[in-house]
């Protein structure tokens, strides 16, 4: 039986387990959890999730460097590769498709992976280009998958430029497309400039708007649920 | 603070040598924080049972620091490598064989080979990153091959060019790996023999007396 107390033990297992990048302890809390018969989403956000803002917050502070949010992240998906089959399609009012890579040039993609991650974890469908596409690939795919988010990350200034083609061709093709541009070199004014919708200037940041992001996703999700109840 | 007690933990759980390493004049970027090697050498029989030894002992160690509070980042046996981790793009910013030799656990062999004392390059090695402030072992700084060339003489593709390593001059050119390379994919194509193993069993340090 799930009692109240066994579940905020597992959520609190699962939320430690990622902040101390404990692959193994996170595997096995969430075992637990579907095998208690835990519903997966709060699994997911309430445990995992809140485990990487904490982490988010650690890496701002300088307490943890790039290794250590790299194995949060693995630890993360440890968990995820667990919880993910269990998880019960829910309307979170947003079309969940987005389609993720690193510009033409360039092999930079931590940033970009950890921003994947997180619209993993949001029940995105994401298309992942990887690394170095070239800037074509990007208007293809989007109207190949009909996504409405497109991610284009750039580590240099040199690739950077490449951002600058795909927005207007994407744009050209399909208006209501919304774009998000990532990476070191990449500022507001270059985002408003080339008519981008977002922007995330290093990997800390782009962590931060994904989990921003998913914060808001869960309150829309808590917000669904409150309803749910509500109507019944 | 002595890393007496991990070291005792890891022996007791079957590692055949472990030492401690300052490797801080070695670091740069991401891993600046990470000041100590755990370096664990575990005695090679070439088959599974090595790597997963080597992976329970890692996984003791990270469990260790994990409870004493300290940071950690694991270097896995090479043969373990699991690529579409995120961590893995971090594996070859350290080598083994360069925390072995920080850890006082033996030096760099004319045939590219971590050379320990006792078991020669009879071992097979797992790192563990750390920022727990542990008193360093006393690093090798000279290659112990001296005038030794049997490794050199007997290689029979010719690769070792018997160079000695030492701490001063870390990345001579020891061992033409295009040569070693290419001679295992002749012979594997006419014995179906995997490797070749001559530099490794022509040794004379750790080599079992008959």
């Amino acid at each position: 039986m799930l009692t109240e107390e066994k579940k905020r033990e597992i959520l609190d297992r699962l939320k430690n387990g990622v902040i101390q990048y404990d692959e193994d302890a996170v595997r096995e809390a969430a075992q637990e959890a579907v095998e208690f018969g835990m519903d997966a989403n709060e699994a997911i956000f309430e445990g995992l999730v809140s485990g990487m803002e904490e982490v988010g917050r650690l890496f701002e502070e300088q307490e943890y460097f790039v290794p250590e949010l790299l194995m949060c992240a693995d630890a993360l998906y440890a968990g995820l590769d667990i919880l993910k089959p269990h998880v019960k399609k829910m309307d979170l009012g947003v079309k969940g498709s987005v389609v993720i890579g690193t510009v033409e040039g360039d092999v930079h993609d931590i940033g970009k992976n950890i921003v994947k991650m997180m619209f993993d974890v949001a029940g995105f469908t994401v298309y992942d280009l990887g690394r170095d596409v070239p800037l074509d690939k990007f208007v293809e795919e989007q109207l190949r998958t009909d996504s409405d988010l497109v991610c284009l990350s750039a580590m240099m200034t040199t690739t950077m430029v490449g951002m600058q083609k795909v927005i207007e061709k994407l744009k050209q093709k399909n208006p209501d497309v919304k774009i998000m541009i990532g990476g070191a070199p990449v500022s507001k004014e270059l985002a408003d400039k080339w008519g981008a919708d977002g922007y995330a200037p290093d990997a800390n940041n782009a962590l931060k708007e994904a989990i921003n992001m998913i914060s808001s996703l869960r309150k829309m999700r808590q917000e669904a649920e409150a309803n749910r109840i509500e109507g019944r | 603070m002595k890393a007496d007690e991990l070291k005792s933990i890891l022996i007791e759980s079957g590692a055949t040598v472990v030492g401690v390493g300052d490797i801080s004049p070695a670091l740069k970027g991401d891993i600046m924080h990470l000041k100590r090697a755990v370096s664990i050498g575990v005695k090679r029989n070439l088959n599974a049972v090595t790597v997963k030894q080597l992976i329970m002992l890692q996984k003791k160690a990270e469990s260790y620091l994990r409870q004493k509070g300290y940071r950690f980042l694991s270097i896995p046996p090479d043969s373990d490598r699991r690529n579409g981790k995120f961590i893995s793009r971090l594996y070859g910013l350290f080598c083994h064989k360069t925390a072995a030799t920080c850890a006082g656990l033996g030096w760099i062999g004319k045939n590219g080979l971590l050379i320990n004392r006792e078991y020669g390059p009879r071992l097979s090695w797992a790192t563990v990153l750390t920022d727990a402030p542990f008193e360093p072992d006393e690093p090798v700084v000279v290659s112990g091959c001296k005038d030794c060339d049997l490794c050199v003489k007997y290689c029979p593709s010719g690769a070792i060019s018997g160079v000695e390593w030492s701490r001063s001059e870390p990345f001579p050119l020891l061992v033409d790996y295009k040569k070693c390379d290419e001679f295992k994919k002749t012979r594997r194509r006419f014995e179906k023999k995997p490797n070749c193993g001559v530099c490794i069993n022509i040794c004379p340090y750790g080599r079992q007396k008959l």
